[in-house]
């Protein structure tokens, strides 16, 4: 039992890092219907800069702002470079293609920079394990569910209150109509690119010290991340959360009880099968085609 | 087929086959063989992609799928060379069909991510199942015998150049038959494909599991090849570099996919060698200045657009100079490679060649229909005969049919009787729910509750496609032409239901796919004359002017042989002579026996041609008879003009 619910722990922990890339995939649909397939490369970019600057003597807490301003850049340079030109030839192959082959490119770099080995990243934290209802948890796990939770919040709020936010919903709700009644869109998406960036390097620099770093980290993560948003409805919030966490769960325990080499399987079957029987997602809205 | 093109695939094979006779150096060999392996699936891939236009990343799992079983079934059962590769062929078409389950119900960014994972956990399995697969300690296993006699590297390349001319063809005739029209159909409109009795489900699968057995046949090769396999090689990166062959050599071409093939396996030999890709590199950056000077000087191009190329090619030819091995970066530069193909070369070398020497697609046999076939005098099928009398009897009843989209109800209650031969208007309002009622008709849409009765049998609940094979043809309000088929194959498309041939009979041209072959394209030939549109025949139906591009349609419903034929306002955006030829085209209809529901909001031609007219409003249907009892009744008026109209202006 003890064990169970230290599985579940860190497949909380694990869980919300899904959550918190697939919001990403959120942010880019929601205004472009387009997303980035190197989202996981946009996370392993924040976690080897994070690694550099910490290596270097910058505080843990201090470098993650750097990180966040780093991943937004990097992600407006993706939507300039990969995701614009697609739009504008109104080619759903171009974007696809293009992103793919920056985060290819983003891999190479990196393994080229930071070198093929995976590395580890000092835990800002203690590493003794707390107690919590008999179990272990790591401080570390906790910081993550509260951080992903933070900043997911955050960027609601933003989106929600701030005329910036009106305009992201505005382009959302009908980008034509947005763009007749002033609002940047280009500007918008290319804004919305940077903030999925932005939280997929977070989620990079938090959980890097929960795991190792290195170039390879992103690829799995991001495919398991899209898994998650599909299991939750690409609309909705509060899906991803909880796709976030059965996802989490589901791969901890069966990396325990089955065989840590299958621990990526339960996640893409269930992708596989919540496409094929809803392809909305269990918490979206079915759309309505219309001819 | 043309004679230049016969003398050089006979110079082209010649030259495939006599290779290893000249050039003795077995690394050579090699290079051509594994250049015809991957030709073999880019030849599949290229189905799925530049048919139907879906993206598969999943392709290097299949791959994988097809060198397991042979390294499998070789190690551990010892099998001859063609059984194991017969099942290669077949388990990879299971997985294909395995994988198109879920891309059914999804297309785009979704199907790729979907064929991802699909890719990902086939990597998993391959490295996990250790008791079938080895694991990561991989499978060797030695070149196979063929009639128990041992093949040495000469005698299997052979073999492969072999199987590949075989792909070449089998591709070839599957993409110019019935069926490829209906993989590109469904690219081109998913629902008038299912519109026009072409099941999107069904076609979508059979592409996954052709495309899937190619790529089993070339990861069965593969493994004899290479004497040894290991899970590493079907990752990602493979995958990636295969869609790269197929984009970079040119979609819908089999020149392009071998090309392709060429390019991805030869580049990264290339990369190898620091010195031939300095050459190489500057020889591009040389090529792309050129060819954007020249672009630019013909005005095809501004030069804002082609500085990014010309700076980009210079700056990987410096580049080339300054590292001293290129194999570290090997990934960036096949990144790079696919940036610029997605933005620049989109349509492959092949179409970038055909287009700066403005050659045309080839005509093919199938479609270059000989002046022997004559068309026949009258192409449209008589439709009366198959309701027995003419006698005006019910042909579709629909009974109280509700169509709710969560709080509005866009069909209300309505009932509609439309009698045998008879050309029947459904008019009302803009917003009155006359399209959702097509919708509704066709399967497009299932009511929320009602009743629809075709000729005696239940529609409801049926899909779109088997509605249109028992005889309901329709044209779209906003034209859903397959835009880059020809106004042949347009019509052809909806002949797909005359052809009884499976793929055995395409493959091998049986006399009997012959006949049916010779027969659409005659009677494909005799709807473009009725509607007026044989001398456009095998222009694209994109490029038709608007009104043409409404005539096709028709053209198109026409050829599924329909008893009951829906047009969805196809006078809009018509000029008044148009109109004027369309109503013959509708009175002609008609008098084949084909019964008509005419939505439409020219009055003039509704009151002149309808038998009866129903009107609709807010969903309901407010009044219904004979045109001029209709044009009188008050409700109407009062639909069409608000309360406080004069009677008799409605129309």
């Amino acid at each position: 039992m003890q064990i169970l619910t230290q599985l579940i722990y860190s497949g909380i922990a694990l869980g919300m890092i899904y959550a918190v890339i697939a919001f990403g995939y959120q942010l880019t649909f929601a205004t472009s219907d387009t997303l980035n397939f190197g989202q996981g490369d946009a996370l392993m970019l924040g976690a080897l800069v994070g690694l550099t600057l910490v290596n270097a003597g910058v505080n843990y807490w201090l470098m993650i702002p750097i990180v966040c301003l780093f991943g937004a850049f990097q992600g407006a340079v993706v939507e300039r470079i990969g995701v614009r030109p697609a739009i504008k030839i109104k080619s759903e192959f171009g974007w696809i293609m293009s992103t793919i082959a920056l985060g290819i490119i983003f891999k190479n770099v990196a393994e080229n920079v930071w070198g093929r080995d995976d590395l580890r990243f000092p835990s800002p934290l203690p590493e003794a394990p707390i107690k919590l209802l008999g179990a272990n948890v790591l401080p570390m796990e906790i910081l993550v569910v509260v951080g992903a939770l933070a900043m997911m919040l955050a960027v609601e709020l933003f989106n929600r209150r701030s005329i910036y936010g009106k305009a992201v919903v505005a382009t959302f709700n009908d980008r034509d109509a947005a763009k007749l009644m002033g609002i940047n869109t280009g500007l918008v998406i290319t804004f919305s690119y940077a903030l999925s960036s932005l939280t997929a390097a977070f989620a990079g620099v938090l959980i890097a010290p929960l795991t190792l770093t290195g170039a390879t980290m992103g690829a799995v993560l991001g495919l398991k991340a899209f898994a998650v948003a599909i299991i939750g409805g690409l609309t909705s919030g509060m899906g991803i959360i909880v796709g976030g966490i059965i996802l989490g769960i589901a791969e901890t325990t069966t990396g325990f009880y089955i065989s840590t080499g299958y621990k990526d399987v339960p996640g893409l079957v269930l992708l596989l099968i919540v496409l094929a029987v809803r392809p909305a997602g269990l918490f979206g809205k079915t759309a309505i085609k219309k001819v | 087929m043309n004679r230049n093109l016969l003398a050089l695939s006979v110079a082209g094979i010649a030259a495939l086959l006599l290779f290893p006779v000249v050039v003795q150096n077995p690394y050579y060999l090699h290079l051509l063989e594994t250049i015809a392996i991957y030709a073999i699936l880019l030849f599949g891939l290229d189905i799925v992609v530049g048919y139907t236009g879906q993206v598969s990343l999943g392709h290097a799992g299949l791959f994988g799928i097809g060198a397991y079983t042979a390294g499998v079934l070789v190690t551990k059962l010892a099998t001859p060379l063609l059984v194991t590769l017969i099942a290669s062929v077949g388990v990879t078409a299971v997985f294909g069909a395995v994988l198109a389950l879920p891309a059914l119900r999804v297309s785009g960014p979704y199907l790729a991510m979907v064929t991802l994972a699909f890719g990902t956990i086939i990597q998993i399995l391959i490295n996990e199942m250790t008791f079938l697969t080895e694991g990561p300690m991989g499978i060797k296993l030695n070149k196979p015998a063929l009639f128990g006699i041992q093949l040495d590297e000469r005698e299997f390349y052979w073999l492969v150049a072999l199987l590949m001319v075989l792909s070449l063809i089998v591709v070839h005739r599957v993409l110019r038959s019935h069926l490829g029209r209906a993989f590109e159909a469904l690219r081109g409109s998913p629902i008038a494909s299912d519109c026009m009795g072409v099941s999107v489900y069904r076609y979508k699968v059979y592409a996954f599991v052709i495309s899937a057995g190619f790529a089993g046949l070339a990861g069965a090769l593969y493994s004899f090849s290479e004497q040894y396999i290991s899970p590493n090689t079907y990752n990602f990166e493979l995958t990636v570099l295969f869609l790269l062959g197929i984009i970079m050599g040119g979609r819908k071409s089999r020149i392009g996919a071998m090309l392709g093939a060429s390019i991805i396996v030869l580049l990264p030999k290339l990369l190898d060698d620091i010195e031939m890709f300095r050459y190489v590199s500057v020889a591009l950056s040389v090529a792309v200045l050129i060819s954007a000077i020249v672009a630019v000087r013909r005005g095809k191009a501004t030069l804002a657009q082609m500085a990014v190329p010309v700076v980009g090619s210079m700056a990987l030819a410096a580049l080339s100079f300054r590292l001293e091995t290129m194999t570290d970066w090997r990934l960036s530069i096949f990144g790079v490679i696919t940036l610029f193909v997605v933005y620049y070369l989109q349509d492959g070398i092949v179409g970038f060649v055909r287009q700066a020497l403005n050659l045309q697609r080839p005509q093919l046999p199938d479609e270059k229909v000989d002046a022997a076939v004559r068309a026949p005098a009258d192409a449209v099928a008589t439709a009366a005969a198959a309701g027995g009398d003419a006698d005006r009897t019910e042909l579709l009843l629909a009974q109280g049919v509700l169509m709710q989209f969560g709080g509005l109800k866009a069909l209300n209650n309505v009932d509609l009787v439309v009698r045998r031969g008879t050309i029947h208007g459904l008019i009302g309002p803009n917003g009155s729910g006359k399209s959702t009622m097509m919708n509704v008709l066709t399967g497009i849409y299932v009511p929320t509750a009602g009743a629809i009765s075709f000729g005696g049998h239940s529609l409801v609940g049926r899909t779109s496609s088997g509605i249109a094979r028992s005889g309901i043809a329709r044209t779209f309000q906003n034209v859903q032409l397959f835009g880059e088929m020809t106004a042949l194959q347009n019509v052809q498309v909806g002949l797909h239901h005359s052809f009884a041939s499976n793929l055995f009979d395409v493959a091998v041209h049986t006399p009997r796919y012959c006949r049916e072959r010779d027969a659409a394209a005659a009677r494909a030939l005799g709807l473009l004359q009725f509607v007026g549109l044989r001398d456009l025949a095998f222009e694209e139906a994109r490029n038709l002017p608007y009104g043409k591009q409404r005539l096709l349609e028709i053209a198109r419903a026409l050829a599924l042989d329909p008893q009951l034929l829906l047009l969805d306002e196809p006078a809009a955006g018509l000029t008044a002579p148009d109109i004027k030829e369309l109503i013959s085209i509708i009175r002609k209809i008609r008098d084949h026996g084909i019964t008509v529901i005419l939505i439409e909001h020219h009055m003039d031609v509704v009151m002149s041609m309808c038998d009866t007219v129903s009107v609709l409003d807010f969903g309901q249907k407010i009044a219904e008879g004979v045109p001029a009892q209709v044009q009188a009744d008050e409700k109407v008026i009062e639909a069409y003009l608000g309360g406080q109209a004069v009677a008799g202006a409605a129309c």
